[in-house]
């Protein structure tokens, strides 16, 4: 087994001048200097203005310790002192670091560097990011070398203590990725504690599987917002649902394209891979990706790097991608619908969120946490009867509810009752109309099947819930049919003509582009939104 | 297969070191357990591993548990190759203890070899290059062999960095017997005192404390500023009698005065110089393994140390010879084999 050291140039305690350094104790040089350690390799971590102290320290270590291969890293922070930065610049050292177990201890150096350096060190040793044992040095007797050194293996159990504030951190993670939710459930908390482990251990894809409503979307933004905390992100999380990416611009949309890439490409567009750069990308309904995009997509995984619509110049975009799904994939493989590739992929780790019949006993929470919410919005509690609850939460679990739509069903259920319930408390007779009205929704079920498909739910989507309840009829068929023919159009000028045809013949000179744009200003709408589908939900 | 038990007597690297110079030269392989086991840091440290892998390198040995901190070692040695070696020595540590364990095999050799040695020249608790120069190798040329030594670069605790190369010549047929039971007349004594980036003064001042301490005449003294990696500073005395040799040092360190080093130096030659023996006890343990090899021999020295009595029973465990020990008159101890 070969020794291999980590640590940071100490910038004030490695400095000791020219002709006394061999007098004091320095101690990166001072690792080397133990008659029982050998370090055969030592990585320096050092910034560019130190380089000169560093270059010193490699000469003198390899005078005396010839054993010893020390390479120099250069890793820049501008702040050594801010956390997140040196976590995060740390976290990606670590990624970028060939770590060889079977051959190679590693020895993380603590006792240099800033202590905020110090503590980052620890985390990553803790979370298993360094795969080694932490290495504490101190001076001799006047401040002589070689001093003092302490291995420290933070595996052991002597550490316990230590691990068990771990536990409770853990703990804590798990209950937010649970949203709080108390569930009860003995399958789905174990997932939840794995997703934690995954979330916290891993940047590898992640496929959230499990039918609508069964808290996938949800789920993906705990995961987002919990490597936010540990700093194992600094992008933001992009949502996309790839039902609603049909069409041309589906490519577009993802992968951006250049100015005058095709008519209508007046300006570079990003993309959502790249607003998705050092974040999370989120995509559900992934199996209703089409097939050019599914090829694109592989290729941005593997090698993080991709070609925007039009361009000749690739991007890179570093993400983390977790895919939802409700589709058997494998199926859709088989059927060649999906490509086996990119499922493998999606599916590094996969994680089936049951639906909520499949774990009843979790709906009572479920229950609990939705008022808590209704009670923060409302600023004030909403409470059941006893009654009240007794006879809901019998129906909620009986073989009578169905729950098609699953915890969506179920908090959209909790929201109608808190809202009609008169003075904040659910009554009996309340919970007899949700009764009747669930049962009557589950029984035209048909109906259902077809609800994304309507150009209702698009303007929904589009224009948001509010807006759309606010229009007329007249005005929400209107802009439904408008919104058909231009998903059907390649831009907005071939909309125009096809919306515009017979004013056209009539009038000399047209601008038809003009007037579909303004039409759909007074919706607040514009081209790129209607054609790409920005799902603003 | 020799079995060693590293805790015999002194416990320390000398057995390991002496089982492996003649393990090599009797082509016996053995087996060494509780290696340094009554030492605050038992098992193997950098040095000793060092010299294993040394030992390795000569004689292409299959060697078990060269690892440190490790307490037990299995060396089954294979022919000794003379020839050109180079070994540096982490730490600062003796680059002439690793000589001590390869130097009797490549006696024992048909041809000569050379050995670059980078690491400690001149180091408190291990032979420092001046006294194998000037005092061990003389002695054993007398045995039949031919050595050059030469310093290039010193080297001192802590920052090491120090090279030298010795050339051996093994004798023509074995080693020869060497009788050094009188040590006939003082005919010639020198101090040498040096400093590597410290004040020259006191070396300076050393040689004339060491000068004005003893109690027989110095014929030259000289103090030097030499070069070497780090700070550093050692005082040394030679003294040549007519059929015998002796060295005596002192080191200079952060807290030491110059005084001390010298009364150091001084005081432990007036006490050689004053009881006759032929043989210092330091050059004692490093004449034993010489010669136990040339099958015949003897020497006075003072009292032996349990360096000196552990070394002998090592010896004994691999060649079938019996070394006595005897007082011979007070204060004054003969050592012979054959």
């Amino acid at each position: 087994m070969k020794n291999v050291v980590i640590g940071f140039l100490g910038t004030t305690l490695d400095r000791r001048g020219k002709d006394s350094r061999w007098e004091r104790w320095r101690p990166t040089v001072a690792v080397c200097q133990h008659e029982n350690l050998l370090i055969n390799r030592f990585h320096l971590l050092h910034n560019a203005r130190d380089l000169s102290l560093a270059e010193q320290i490699r000469e003198d270590i390899t005078a005396i310790s010839p054993e010893t291969e020390v390479i120099l890293d250069r890793i820049e922070f501008k702040n050594p002192w801010d956390f997140e930065e040196v976590f995060s610049g740390l976290l990606d050292y670590s990624h970028g670091f060939h770590f060889d177990r079977e051959n190679e201890e590693y020895l993380l150096h603590i006792t240099t560097g800033t202590h905020v350096s110090q503590i980052c060190m620890f985390l990553l040793t803790e979370a298993g990011f360094f795969p080694g044992k932490l290495l504490q040095t101190g001076p001799g007797r006047g401040n002589t070398p070689p001093g003092s050194f302490e291995i420290i293996d933070l595996d052991l159990s002597r550490y316990d203590s230590i691990a068990r504030r771990f536990a409770q951190q853990t703990h804590d993670d798990i209950s937010f990725l649970k949203s709080g939710i108390q569930t009860r459930n003995q399958d789905f908390n174990r997932l939840i504690s794995e997703v934690e482990k995954v979330t916290l251990r891993s940047s590898a894809p992640m496929l959230l599987m499990g039918p609508t409503g069964a808290g996938k979307s949800r789920l993906a933004q705990q995961i987002y917002a919990l490597k936010k905390q540990h700093n194992m992100v600094s992008g933001q999380l992009v949502e996309v649902n790839c039902a609603m990416l049909r069409g041309d611009m589906a490519l577009s949309v993802l992968f951006g394209h250049r100015k005058g890439a095709f008519t209508g490409a007046t300006e570079n567009r990003p993309g959502l891979l790249q607003t998705a750069n050092k974040g999370i990308l989120f995509l559900d309904e992934i199996g209703e990706l089409g097939s050019d995009e599914q090829s694109m997509l592989l290729r941005a995984i593997e090698e993080k790097r991709y070609l925007p619509v039009g361009s000749d110049q690739e991007v890179e975009s570093d993400f983390q991608l977790i895919c939802g799904t409700n589709r058997d994939l494998k199926a859709d493989v088989k059927k060649g619908g999906f490509r086996e590739d990119l499922f493998a992929r999606i599916k590094f780790w996969s994680f089936r969120l049951p639906g909520l019949t499949e774990r009843i006993e979790d709906i009572e929470p479920n229950i609990v946490f939705e008022l808590q919410n209704r009670s923060r919005e409302a600023g004030k509690a909403v409470i059941f009867s006893s009654e009240a609850r007794t006879a809901y939460l019998k129906f909620a679990v009986s073989s009578e509810a169905r729950w098609p739509g699953n915890f969506r069903d179920l908090n959209t259920s909790i929201s109608r009752m808190a809202i009609l319930a008169e003075g904040h408390r659910i009554c009996m007779d309340d919970v007899k109309n949700e009764i009747t009205r669930l049962e009557s929704e589950w029984t035209s079920e048909d109906t259902r099947e077809n609800y994304s498909d309507s150009p209702m739910t698009e303007i929904t989507s589009l224009i948001g819930r509010q807006a759309s309840s606010s229009l007329d009829l007249f005005d929400r068929i209107q802009l439904a049919e408008v919104i058909k023919i231009c998903r059907k159009c390649k831009s907005l000028a071939e909309a125009g003509r096809k919306l515009f045809s017979e004013s056209r013949k009539q009038r000399g000179k047209v601008n038809d582009s003009d007037r579909l744009r303004k039409y759909l200003q007074r919706f607040d709408l514009t081209w790129d939104m209607v054609s790409k589908l920005i799902i603003d939900d | 297969m020799i079995h060693i038990d590293g805790s015999t007597g002194e416990g320390g690297g000398q057995i390991l070191r002496t089982s492996l110079a003649l393990s090599m030269c009797t082509g016996k392989p053995f087996r060494i357990t509780n290696i340094r086991a009554k030492r605050p840091k038992p098992g193997l440290l950098r040095q000793h591993l060092t010299a294993v892998n040394a030992a390795q390198s000569i004689c292409q040995a299959d060697v078990t548990g060269a690892d440190i901190s490790s307490l037990s070692l299995t060396f089954v040695p294979g022919q000794v190759n003379p020839g050109a070696y180079s070994f540096a020595v982490g730490t600062a540590g003796s680059a002439t203890l690793v000589l001590q364990t390869i130097l009797p095999p490549l006696l024992c050799a048909k041809e000569s070899s050379t050995i670059h040695l980078e690491g400690g020249t001149h180091n408190p608790w291990a032979p420092p290059f001046h006294f194998l120069k000037q005092a061990f190798l003389p002695l054993i040329e007398r045995m039949g062999a031919w050595f050059s030594a030469e310093i290039t670069q010193w080297g001192f605790y802590p920052a090491g960095g120090g090279k030298c190369i010795f050339r051996i010549t093994p004798p023509a047929e074995k080693l020869l017997n060497i009788d050094l039971t009188e040590r006939g007349r003082l005919i010639r004594s020198e101090v040498l005192t040096a400093v590597a980036n410290i004040p020259w003064e006191i070396a300076d001042d050393e040689c004339k404390l060491i000068a004005r301490g003893t109690r027989f005449p110095i014929d030259r003294f000289r103090a030097e500023n030499v070069s070497s990696s780090g700070p550093g500073n050692v005082a040394m005395l030679e003294m040549e009698f007519e059929n015998s040799r002796a060295f005596f040092t002192g080191f200079g360190e952060m807290g030491t005065s110059r005084n001390k080093v010298a009364h150091l130096v001084s005081s432990s030659a007036n006490r050689f110089f004053a009881c006759g023996a032929a043989i210092d006890e330091h050059m004692a343990d490093q004449l034993l393994i010489p010669m136990a090899l040339a099958g015949k021999g003897s020497f006075t020295t003072r009292a032996p140390t349990s360096h000196t009595t552990t070394n002998i029973e090592i010896i004994r465990s691999f060649l079938d010879i019996q070394i006595q020990i005897s007082e011979i008159r007070k204060g004054v101890w003969k050592i012979w084999n054959g």
